[in-house]
């Protein structure tokens, strides 16, 4: 099954592709912007291990948490601060960075500074926001839903494709099973990619408990590098990754994130399955077994 | 009076009784299938001609694929609904053009044991629907 490849960066940052049997693209980095010096910080370690792996990587970061659990949670640095220091990120790394929004009114600006503009999942099928995105003409990373079948993100897609908009990556962040758990069903991997564009597993989310603690969601890490190995081997075209250097110092989803010392082993499992994967499939296929 | 008949037969051709393309339901080959259903059912036809976005005839999808499909899928209905029709539309297909005598073109249904042909122009351009019923008005007068 091919899918559309999707260029991201470029234009003074490295230029990424993602989809069919290019390398395996890594979109990582913390959850939140916390503060300039943590971002940069962040940024540099993470570019000492993807450079070691030779890994292309988009680095991302959220400038606005709007749904956390808690209004006393953090809510973010707000759209000028983040976007500004996601712009010296970019320009001092010579990478892509990808931002979500939550607000319509932010699609413009996240368009100008990210080469990469992230839908969350709880607003995976909102027709103003998936319109917002497109209008930004920038390429577009949209999340499953949580409550979402893999095949109903065809409509989210369709949307997006009526506003203009061919250039997605589609992902997996785990389903909903029953309350306060998720579960990580692979075969949403080959199912939307079938729709035609590339796709990519959220390794992190995947295993959040939402709102597991109350009014704080858990998580259950120890699976992340489980899943990643899984998806890879599933077939993806990226992993996701939210990364930290102390999660439980965490402002944002400290339950779920990476810590940044696991990073360079999880990425290195799934670099080698990824190539396996694709030395394995590219001659036969993967999707002409039992279609008769 | 079966000689006069015969030769009234001779002088009928399909552009003569063929639907016109408004007339049947006329699909993009990226339609959903659910969609493609309710076209069907609003036009009470049995048969949706699949077009890519040049109108050209990519295939046809009908009741029987319709009962075909459901005996065989696994997938829950709901991800049926959203596949595209070209997924699930007969490929390999008899067609037949404006100008075949509607004699032929009734034998052909015989023989395949159908009752809906799209009419299609040497380019393969979807131009009508030979469907049974209003051809055998024509030939029955009424």
């Amino acid at each position: 099954m091919e899918s559309r490849i999707i260029a991201i960066g470029g234009n003074g940052v490295n230029y990424v592709e993602v989809g069919n049997d290019k390398p395996l693209v890594f979109i990582g980095g913390p959850c939140a912007i916390e503060s300039e010096k943590h971002t940069m910080f962040m940024a540099e370690k993470i570019a000492e291990i993807c450079s070691d792996l030779c890994i292309n990587w988009i680095f991302k970061s959220c400038y606005d948490k709007d749904c956390r659990s808690s209004k006393d949670s953090f809510h973010g640095v707000g759209i000028i601060e983040g976007l500004k220091i996601l712009s010296k990120v970019r320009e001092e790394f010579k990478i892509p960075v990808v931002s979500d929004f939550s607000d319509p009114n932010w699609a413009q600006q996240t368009g100008a500074v990210c080469d990469l503009v992230q839908i969350p999942a709880y607003l995976c099928r909102q027709t103003s926001i998936l319109k917002a995105a497109a209008l930004t003409e920038k390429p577009i990373h949209l999340k499953k839903g949580q409550f979402m079948s893999p095949w109903n993100m065809k409509n989210s897609v369709r949307k997006l494709e009526s506003f203009g908009c061919n250039q997605v990556i589609l992902t997996d962040r785990g389903t909903f099973f029953g309350y306060n758990q998720l579960v990580n069903d692979m075969t949403s991997l080959p199912i939307m990619r079938k729709i035609g564009y590339p796709v990519c597993f959220d390794a992190t989310h995947s295993i959040q408990l939402p709102t597991s603690m109350g009014n704080i969601s858990g998580g259950q890490r120890e699976f992340i590098p489980f899943l990643v190995r899984a998806a890879c081997a599933c077939g993806v075209n990226a992993i996701f990754m939210e990364v930290h250097d102390n999660p439980k110092k965490a402002l944002s989803d400290s339950n779920t994130v990476l810590g940044l010392k696991y990073l360079k082993q999880i990425l290195l499992e799934a670099i080698e399955i990824h190539n396996l994967r694709i030395k394995l499939t590219t001659k036969n296929g993967e999707f002409n077994v039992h279609t008769d | 009076m079966e000689n006069s008949m015969s030769t009234q037969i001779e002088e009928i051709y399909v552009k003569d009784v063929m639907m016109n393309c408004d007339s049947f339901p006329v699909v993009n080959d990226r339609e959903l299938l659910r969609e493609t259903i309710i076209e069907m059912c609003n036009y009470g036809l049995g048969i949706a001609c699949i077009v890519n976005e040049k109108k050209q005839l990519k295939g046809v999808f009908t009741d029987g694929d319709i009962r075909r499909l459901i005996l065989k899928v696994q997938k829950p209905i709901a991800a049926l609904f959203v596949d595209d029709v070209k997924d699930y539309c007969t490929k390999i297909y008899s067609s037949i053009t404006p100008d075949t005598s509607l004699k032929s073109a009734i034998l052909l249904m015989e023989k395949l044991n159908i009752w809906d042909l799209p009419v299609v122009d040497n380019e393969n351009n979807l131009k009508g629907l030979l469907h049974l019923h209003p051809a055998l008005k024509k030939l029955l007068g009424i």
